[in-house]
């Protein structure tokens, strides 16, 4: 069975095991959830979607990788919109997503793989208190490319690992900000007194900073504003120790323009070799933090085919 | 979904994971009538876990007022709203549980508060039922009533927040049942926030990721009782670990309280989690209101209590509440006095039923003074 029907099959597979998830490393990523990954019953079958016209990625001049979203390098590339659909195999769904098309154009320089992915988005989102969540989009990679069996685009599955990217508002912000954040960023007129990392040493002081003591890389960014990170299936996504990929994202007049990009010829295993001349797959997830969408809660695209100018 | 077997509800339900008890079960007991909401427990917690980036406003312990407190707003009350109104009378529940009245494409039952939502902790702190007509006298059960209820993560047998998780970030232990959210491999989805009706999962906007009452587990794991329990003034709390309840051991404080005497009840067992914190329910309030709050059984845990007295062996279970720091695995009635044991069967407490009165004369020959009352 190809690789879609193949993490289904799983899902049903270990329906009923119990247990807790190991936190994963990169050479081990961790292991998937068991029963409630399972196509929920009622959920909107998969439509036959059409498949995006192929995606030319032209060369361009350049050895760094291009981050700027109003490049006049991107003018050559012709942009292939992408139907984004509602996440609805695992729970918890997202029957009616906000973002339904992505346009995306590509470029390359030998060196680094640049994809700019613009979307209407009427709100700018990357305050992230309990109530509100950020924007997010997502660039899906497969780690290694085989036409006559591409790997499931649901985020990979067991042996089908692919790479996934995802540039995130809040980080954004973080660099734009140019400094340490504060509480009183999201909060102006907080009140606070000592902070357990002003009078302890830094030994003990990590006990009582919850996720900050442990370097969770979704608290503290600092490299770049994407998160690089391989997955093997649902809930297996982990970070990468070496992070390579880099983006830029800039909302203007209702829409986000950003950009992201990988090195062509990475330094780890967890990330695709692309030669130019070559052909692969990518594939798209976004989340309009506005309408609350997060995690899987998201819209998703099938694999749009990528092919490499020389 | 597999199916579990929940005693609280008497019947097997639906949950994400197969049933795994763990090899023991993290429990506490409230004594409701001697809390005086001092507050003690809350800041406790606060000066231990919840003084860093982000977790300001965060009350991993806290304790409201019924019937108009919450923390945060209106949280029972909207989750109870939600389900609508089911059959909580009986032995058996025959309504839905959170995760039976789950929507499509959702694991369970829930709704993410506001932000605005944990503003208010002190909302309504002291405020009765209504007012006292004039002329009006104090019944047995107040016909105005308040009630403090303090509150910490329950760590349920079967979390709503760890069946929420899609990625398995929230966990329950294996080795003591405590509930935890894996600071590494939360990415602040939030799911737990929305699932758990208790609301103990709490959103941290400097880490980005959630974060809830620990059990204090490091203290836990060494024998002690947590920083909630010991620093308790009205010593209304035990905290030990309690057995499913055809392991019911008699002279273990817990079991013997929840499971032989039926003194203490769980939190809203209607909705289905199983939670491992129980109550005393407080005598002066009505039963049309405590049923609700603690299920069937509040009548038969009043009139226990009210009877406590008379039973000797239930008072020494009483006594050793806040009578040491020490985790007891095992209490027993040693003549006059209640005694309590470790683990490892050292004894570790011994407290008198009667309290030692000594006279002291009205005037003291040596100082050559009189004693006073001082009232």
């Amino acid at each position: 069975m190809n690789g879609w029907n193949r993490a289904l099959w799983l899902s049903a597979l270990v329906a009923g095991l119990a247990g807790s998830a190991t936190a994963g490393t990169e050479a081990q990523p961790s292991t998937a959830p068991a029963a409630a990954s399972a196509h929920y019953a009622g959920a909107p079958t998969r439509t036959a979607i059409v498949p995006a016209e192929a995606m030319r990625v032209i060369r361009v001049e350049g050895n760094e990788p291009l981050l700027d979203p109003v490049s006049p390098l991107w003018a050559g590339a012709k942009p292939v919109a992408v139907t984004m659909q509602p996440q609805a195999v695992t729970t918890p769904g997202n029957p009616q997503p906000a973002i339904t098309t992505l346009n995306v154009r590509s470029v390359h320089n030998g060196h680094w793989l640049s994809l700019l992915i613009e979307w209407k988005d009427p709100t700018k989102s990357e305050r992230v208190v309990v109530d509100q969540f950020g924007d997010q989009v997502a660039v899906e990679l497969p780690v290694r490319f085989r036409a006559d069996a591409p790997p499931n685009p649901m985020m990979g599955a067991p042996g089908e690992r692919v790479s996934i990217v995802q540039w995130r508002a809040a980080f954004q912000a973080d660099l734009d900000r140019k400094r340490e954040m504060t509480i009183r960023d999201n909060y102006p007129y907080a009140q606070t007194d000592l902070y357990p990392d002003q009078v302890l040493n830094t030994l003990d002081m990590r006990a009582y900073m919850g996720a900050g003591g442990v370097d969770n890389p979704v608290t503290k960014h600092r490299e770049s504003p994407v998160l690089d990170q391989v997955a093997e299936g649902f809930g297996t996504l982990t970070v990468k120790q070496h992070q390579e990929a880099d983006g830029k994202g800039v909302w203007k007049d209702g829409s986000w323009h950003v950009v992201i990009t990988v090195p062509m010829a990475p330094t780890t295993a967890n990330s695709p070799r692309l030669e130019p001349g070559s052909q692969t797959v990518a594939a798209f997830a976004v989340w309009d933090g506005g309408s609350k969408e997060v995690g899987s809660r998201k819209s998703w695209s099938d694999w749009v085919p990528l092919a490499l100018s020389k | 979904m597999p199916k579990v077997y929940n005693w609280q509800i008497g019947r097997e339900m639906e949950y994400p994971y197969a049933e795994a008890r763990p090899r023991k079960q993290f429990a506490m007991i409230m004594d409701t009538n001697k809390c005086i909401a001092c507050q003690t427990c809350t800041v406790a917690c606060k000066t231990t876990w919840t003084s860093s980036r982000g977790q300001e406003y965060m009350f991993w312990n806290n304790v409201e007022t019924k019937p108009y407190g919450y923390f945060p707003l209106g949280w029972d009350v909207k989750i109870l709203d939600k389900l609508g109104i089911q059959d909580v009378d009986g032995p058996v529940y025959k309504g839905k549980t959170l995760f039976e009245a789950a929507p499509e494409g959702e694991r369970v039952l829930g709704y993410l508060p506001d932000d605005l939502d944990y503003a208010h902790p002190n909302i309504s702190e002291d405020d009765s039922l209504g007012n006292m007509p004039q002329g009006a006298f104090i019944t047995m059960p107040h016909m105005q009533w308040m009630h403090y209820l303090p509150r910490i993560c329950n760590h349920c047998t079967y979390p709503a927040c760890v069946g929420a998780c899609p990625r398995q970030s929230a966990y329950k232990r294996p080795e003591d049942g405590i509930v935890l959210i894996d600071q590494m491999r939360c990415r602040g989805y939030r799911e737990c926030v929305r699932g758990c009706p208790y609301k103990k999962p709490f959103f941290n906007s400097m880490t980005r990721t959630s974060e809830k009452c620990v059990g204090c587990y490091p203290a836990v794991e060494t024998g002690r009782q947590t920083q909630c329990t010991i620093t308790c003034i009205g010593k209304i709390r035990l905290q030990g670990f309690i057995s499913a309840p055809d392991k019911a051991r008699e002279d273990n404080p817990m079991d013997y309280l929840v499971h032989i005497v039926k003194i203490a009840k769980p939190l809203y067992p209607q909705l289905g989690l199983e939670p491992n914190v129980y109550y005393i329910p407080p005598i002066h309030v009505p039963a049309f209101y405590t049923r609700q709050l603690f299920g069937a059984g509040v009548e038969h845990a009043v009139h226990t209590y009210r009877k406590a007295m008379d039973d000797k062996k239930l008072l020494a279970a009483l006594l050793l509440f806040g009578a040491t720091p020490m985790i007891l695995d095992r209490f027993k009635l040693e003549g006059d006095m209640a005694v309590g044991f470790d683990d490892k069967g050292q004894e570790v407490v011994r407290v008198p039923m009667r309290e030692p009165t000594f006279l002291r004369v009205a005037f003291d020959e040596a100082y050559k003074t009189h004693r006073s009352n001082i009232t």
